[in-house]
């Protein structure tokens, strides 16, 4: 057997051997590669900066599960530290069930009492909202019927101050989603951002982008976070390196192996076909 | 102490779901089953969880929404007809109306939001761009791809034999083309993230506890040997 | 009288009431039906939390059964039993009886084995599309050859190795996510979008029944 038949009917093993080799060697050993940011995560950082106001409500959605999170919770985080650094109201819910251990994990990171915010008063936690895009319509026209008490305190949403002013979709300026599929941006689209006019900036996995692009174009979504690539951009530009900038190099040496095999395997079909022939 | 036992149990399972890339084996079947039945119980603790908050709220305000409630829950009541031949059709009650529900929620505004905005969108991209020669060229192509790709769904009448549609069916395939290797390029990064994510997690990398490398270096040791020991020992050599 | 009831329109009926129940109030302010559409949908999220159980009982069922053949492997359908039983129990939400999800045991079955187990899951398939890179992903035609093409580039520009080497990798992957892939998310939107309303008025005509399907019936 040649070498290109043996490349041709190559072990898998050795393949996912590879696999581990190339993401944990520059994870054990950082190879700092420089990160360019790309036109994503300025528009991110520029929406974030420049269009959100203070006193400004926004609601905060973590649409993910532990599925998600390694690709998700660094752009997470660090938009919450960006929030944090303005004077705003914030609302935390998730339609996904998974979403508030998310966020609990968040705040291990992040404590929102350390920028000034007051739970209750600047912050609220409604946790997770079963019903997917039902709830998120029935949300849009009634908090307080939808959602009957907070996720941290298990008080009625009438005993915060917070949400004396939060009754309908209309009382919020901004949506932040973190998702990985359905609910996702397209119900947020059709329940809030058509029928309310609610705007929303979106971060997503890599394989949810190209679904994302078309209203990117038409300007429904106003801005995307399209994976952990960007997400390591976007930490540089806030100048608070985190798990993304750690993971980038892994990105690197990964994706260099499968351009690599790709090739391989190319030249490899190319060379058997024609002995073949 | 028990810090130490919940870490080791975390890596155990990652490294369980982990072993399935040498061959099926019980680690991966342990590590299966397990997730499949936490992750059921949690579901139902957040339903539970969420039907006596929802009590506790609206429901409970006055004698009319507690007749309601209650009728609602005997709707609920009627998903468990499913498990019976002779009660299955009762099961068909609640399902048609969540699925009446999330129809006329999603209908109301999927004509604005998928269809109206992006047809508006395609007809404000203009063809001439003065200035830029690149988005020019850009807008020009999106202007001939997308009523490409559109066309090449449409299979009604006869038109589709003719000429003109074998060149636009033509567009229309190569551009998709393109666009699955965009989806395949950013499948690959979604993969890989979720593995870097726990590569980080195994070996310990802030935020995660250190104590994790000691666990992983022993864990993965231990099934390994176990797997290629049972083969060796077996004479099986494991499907490539 | 029982006959009646199984009859297939019932369920038709409910459906196009429940979809008419939310489409027309958001076309005409009529404040009687807004404040039962309201109504409505807030009841219909409880309906769908009241079939958190389908789900147990149907695990129970197979594995049950798994258990009392004694087929091979068995003694996993026993693991996954113990578990739902142990996040059901001490996931109840009775925090006055300290169970619920602040509930020790809950917490830490759920943080560390759910959550590894969750992230882990979906993360081998970095492995499977890594196989396939140099096993299935050929050139063996021109429309293969775009999808590779597009698909290396792709995802050379996603990784700063190869865009701080060569940064017009950067710009060439943004065009083809933006152009061509671009046209043809915006193709198939539309196209969806089309589908999904016909597929709605085929539901409230009663055409479509395949949502309600089973049971050994029509």
């Amino acid at each position: 057997m040649s070498i290109m038949e043996k490349i041709n009917n190559l072990d898998r093993r050795i393949i996912y051997l590879l696999a581990w080799i190339f993401v944990l060697f520059p994870l054990i050993f950082p190879l700092g590669l420089p990160i360019p940011i790309s036109s994503d995560a300025r528009a991110w950082h520029s929406y974030v900066e420049n269009n959100v106001n203070d006193g400004d409500t926004v609601i905060f959605s973590p649409m993910y599960g532990t599925s998600g999170m390694p690709e998700l919770f660094p752009m997470t985080v660090a938009t919450m530290k960006h929030l944090l650094q303005k004077d705003v109201k914030i609302v935390v819910l998730s339609f996904w069930t998974e979403g508030p251990l998310v966020f609990t994990a968040l705040l291990r990171q992040v404590n929102p009492a350390d920028f000034g915010y007051v739970y209750g008063v600047d912050w609220i936690n409604l946790g997770y909202v079963p019903g997917s895009e039902t709830a998120m319509g029935a949300l849009a026209t009634s908090f307080q019927n939808t959602v009957a008490n907070d996720f941290v305190e298990g008080r009625p949403l009438s005993n915060f101050a917070i949400m004396d002013n939060i009754k309908t979709a209309t009382d919020i300026d901004l949506i932040i989603s973190f998702e990985t599929g359905t609910p996702g941006a397209s119900e947020w689209l059709r329940q809030w951002n058509t029928a309310y006019g609610v705007p929303m900036i979106v971060g997503c996995i890599g394989v949810s982008v190209p679904g994302m692009i078309p209203y990117v174009n038409s300007g429904q979504i106003s801005a995307l976070m399209p994976g952990l690539t960007v997400s390591a951009e976007y930490e540089l530009l806030l100048q608070k390196p985190g798990l993304a900038v750690a993971g980038v190099d892994a990105v690197s040496t990964s994706h260099l192996l499968v351009v690599l095999l790709v090739v391989i395997g190319n030249i490899a079909y190319f060379m058997t076909r024609g002995d073949e022939k | 102490m028990v810090d130490i036992i919940a870490v080791w149990t975390a890596v155990f399972f990652t490294l369980g779901i982990y072993s399935i890339l040498y061959r099926e084996n019980p680690w991966y079947r342990i590590a299966e089953s397990v997730y499949l039945g936490v992750a059921v119980g949690y579901g139902v603790s957040v339903d539970l969880l969420y039907i006596r908050n929802q009590w506790s709220g609206q429901w409970s305000a006055s004698a009319g929404m507690m007749l309601l409630f209650a009728i609602v829950m005997v709707i609920g009541i009627l998903w468990y007809g499913r498990f019976n031949k002779n009660t299955f059709y009762l099961y068909r009650w609640p399902l048609a109306i969540v699925v009446g529900t999330g129809i006329g929620m999603a209908l109301r505004t999927v004509i604005f939001a998928q269809f109206l905005e992006q047809i508006v969108a395609q007809t404000k991209t203009p063809f001439f761009v003065a200035g830029n020669m690149g988005t020019t060229i850009n807008n020009i192509l999106i202007q001939i791809m997308v009523p490409s790709v559109l066309l090449y769904f449409w299979f009604t009448g006869t038109a589709r034999e003719s000429a003109p549609m074998k060149v636009v069916e033509k567009i229309a395939r190569y551009t998709m083309m393109a666009g699955f290797g965009s989806a395949y390029g950013y499948t690959v990064l979604t993969r890989y993230s979720l593995f870097i994510g726990r590569s980080q997690f195994l070996l310990g990398i802030p935020p995660n506890d250190p104590e994790n490398q000691l666990a992983f270096i022993a864990i993965a040791f231990i099934m390994l040997a176990s797997m290629i020991g049972w083969d060796l020992t077996h004479k099986t050599t494991p499907e490539a | 009288m029982g006959e009646a009831l199984k009859r297939i329109e019932i369920p038709i009926v409910l459906t196009i009431i429940a979809t008419l129940l939310q489409v027309i109030p958001y076309y005409f302010d009529i404040p009687v039906l807004n404040s039962a559409a309201g109504t409505a949908s807030n009841a219909v999220l409880l309906i769908v939390a009241c079939a958190t159980f389908v789900g147990v009982i149907s695990i129970l069922q197979v594995h049950g059964k798994r258990v009392q053949r004694r087929v091979e492997g068995w003694y996993f359908s026993v693991l996954v039993f113990v578990f739902v039983i142990i996040m059901v129990l001490t996931g109840l939400p009775l925090a006055e009886f300290g169970l619920g999800r602040n509930n020790p045991i809950f917490n830490w079955v759920f943080t560390n084995i759910q959550t590894p187990l969750g992230g882990t899951m979906y993360s081998i398939l970095a492995f499977f599309i890594t196989s396939a890179a140099v096993r299935a992903f050929k050139a063996r035609n021109i429309e293969a050859a775009i999808v590779l093409v597009s698909g290396t580039l792709m995802v050379m520009g996603n990784a700063p190795l190869f865009t701080n080497a060569v940064p017009v990798l950067a710009d060439i992957s943004l065009w083809i996510r933006n152009v061509p892939n671009m046209a043809t998310m915006r193709g198939v939107m539309i196209g969806a979008a089309l589908g999904a309303v016909a597929l709605a008025v085929r539901t409230l005509m009663g055409i479509e029944r395949g949502y309600l399907r089973g049971g050994g019936e029509e």
